[in-house]
């Protein structure tokens, strides 16, 4: 009688401690996700100083610049699905590579002070989004590890916990990583 | 940054004369030494057998170990004034070099890479300076730490021996990050990655994806995505390549926005030969490689770039 006790207990323990991981995995994923969030929000915070200072300058891209302005206060506007998010930000990605490439083009510009300290700024969070997108996915590796192998996926499947997706570099990114090469000096 | 053929030049102009003049100096200590050997040995020897013991043998061994440091004192630093102070200025002329200085023992202990109590720690052969934008310093240390055996003698141990280099690191952080060579995933594989998520006395395991930087290292930070933020895809790729290149364990800490590399090494490194004539190009080739290896990180590392805020 008292083993049964002992052996009902241990799978009663078991049992949390299991639920317990996976309860951690699933947060450390979401804790994650709004470090991402929190650091392209602070990307966007860089636009438009970034826009006020190179527009004096850049005579032949007001129409980037415009449209930029536009896309960042859609995006900090707060009224869009995550899909929608990615979507915008991968577009603004994009824009900000351009612009930093058209640059080259304006030597006064280069040497503005104040622009130097900016694009040191917006390497520095292209760089730490880049380190929080790689802290998500080996966040969601690990969660979706744990719900696919025994014996965690049994408690998995009685939560209903789903697989959940990685970040894949898009083509807008890896031409980011690109444009922060051309400006090593 | 010189190539080994312009301090082949170096060696013909300007340090084989002063070397002539130094392996003078070595003959001399080196006749005193055997003079002191030949007393010592044979006394300790006789002593041994008449006493039936064997301590005197040890105690001979330590006096003649400690004639060898004083005689040679004189001869040591007037080569690393000579010869290898040239050296290290011919490496990069922006370079201060002390012999008797070393990286003092709190910066040491600061990077967290070894933990153990330290009792007793020693170090020569500083190097400082910038080299491009970036602040670097390194020297020889040795770190050891005491224990009592049953009959109350003191045995020193070695915590770590060798090259300890201290650079500035290019970008800002606030939290701790350690790269220790990873000894228990290479043994267990799988297994070994779950013993070291165990132990939490290094901070939380920091799992990254370049799986050849994996199978050499294993990561413990404090923050997740800073250390993601050091050590980026192209800064895994190139110390894992150091690592190959240098071809031993070795040990980084990333704190205080500073890089720590710790590297260990069996023999003394800028010591000159006592033993062996000096007119050789051989130990100056040594000495040369092993402090490009040295200076060779902040190009190996990408340290120069200064492309983030931080300046």
């Amino acid at each position: 009688m008292v083993g049964v006790i002992v052996i009902l207990v241990a799978i009663v323990l078991f049992t949390f401690a299991l639920y317990n991981s996976l309860v951690g995995k699933k947060n450390q994923v979401e804790n994650v996700f709004a470090s991402v969030d929190a650091l392209l929000k602070k990307r966007y915070d860089l636009i438009p100083n970034l826009v006020s200072t190179v527009k004096t300058y850049m005579e032949h891209e007001k129409g980037t610049l415009t449209e930029i302005t536009e896309l960042r206060a859609k995006a900090v506007s707060g009224t869009l699905t995550s899909d929608e998010k990615v979507q915008l930000d991968n577009k603004i990605s994009k824009m900000l590579g351009g612009i930093m490439v058209a640059v080259e083009n304006y030597p006064d510009l280069k040497a503005n002070q104040n622009f130097l300290q900016l694009q040191g700024s917006l390497n520095e969070v292209e760089e730490q989004i880049s380190a929080a997108r790689r802290a998500y996915n080996a966040a969601v590796t690990d969660y979706n590890n744990a719900i696919e192998m025994v014996p965690t996926n049994i408690v998995a499947s009685m939560l209903n916990y789903k697989r959940k997706q990685v970040f894949e570099a898009s083509e807008a990114e890896r031409q980011n990583i690109n444009v922060g090469q051309l400006f090593k000096n | 940054m010189k190539t080994l053929s312009e301090i082949r030049e170096l060696y013909h102009s300007v340090l084989l004369p002063e070397l002539e003049v130094l392996e003078g100096q070595r003959k001399l200590a080196l006749n005193n030494i055997i003079i002191v050997a030949s007393i010592v040995f044979p006394l300790a020897l006789l002593l041994a057998y008449f006493i039936k013991d064997f301590w005197p043998m040890l105690v001979g061994f330590f006096i003649v170990a400690g004639a060898v440091a004083f005689i040679s004192k004189d001869y040591v630093r007037n080569f690393k004034t000579g010869i290898i102070e040239k050296i290290v200025h011919a490496v990069d002329e922006k370079l201060n070099y002390s012999q008797a200085a070393f990286i003092p023992r709190s910066l040491f202990s600061a990077s967290e890479i070894f933990r153990h109590k330290i009792d007793r720690y020693r170090g020569d052969d500083h190097v400082q300076g910038m080299l491009g934008r970036t602040k670097v310093e390194f020297s020889e240390v040795h770190a050891e730490y005491e224990t009592r055996d049953s009959k109350g003698r003191t045995q020193h141990h070695t915590i770590f021996r060798g090259l300890f280099f201290v650079a500035d690191f290019n970008k800002h952080f606030k939290g701790t990050t350690i790269v220790l060579p990873d000894t228990a995933e290479r043994l267990f594989g799988g297994l070994g990655a779950m013993f070291q998520s165990w132990n939490k006395t290094r901070g939380a395991l920091v799992k990254l994806e370049d799986p050849e930087f994996e199978k050499l290292f294993v990561v413990y930070g404090e923050d997740q995505i800073e250390a993601r933020y050091i050590l980026s895809t192209s800064l895994m790729k190139r110390i894992s390549d150091f690592r190959k290149k240098t071809n031993k364990n070795i040990f980084l800490s990333f704190k205080g926005s500073k890089i720590f590399i710790a590297i260990p090494y069996y023999r003394g490194l800028f010591e000159p030969r006592i033993f062996r004539t000096i007119i050789d190009f051989a130990p100056i080739e040594q000495y040369f490689e092993d402090l490009q290896l040295a200076t060779g990180i902040v190009d190996d590392l990408n340290l120069n770039i200064r492309i983030w805020s931080k300046q």
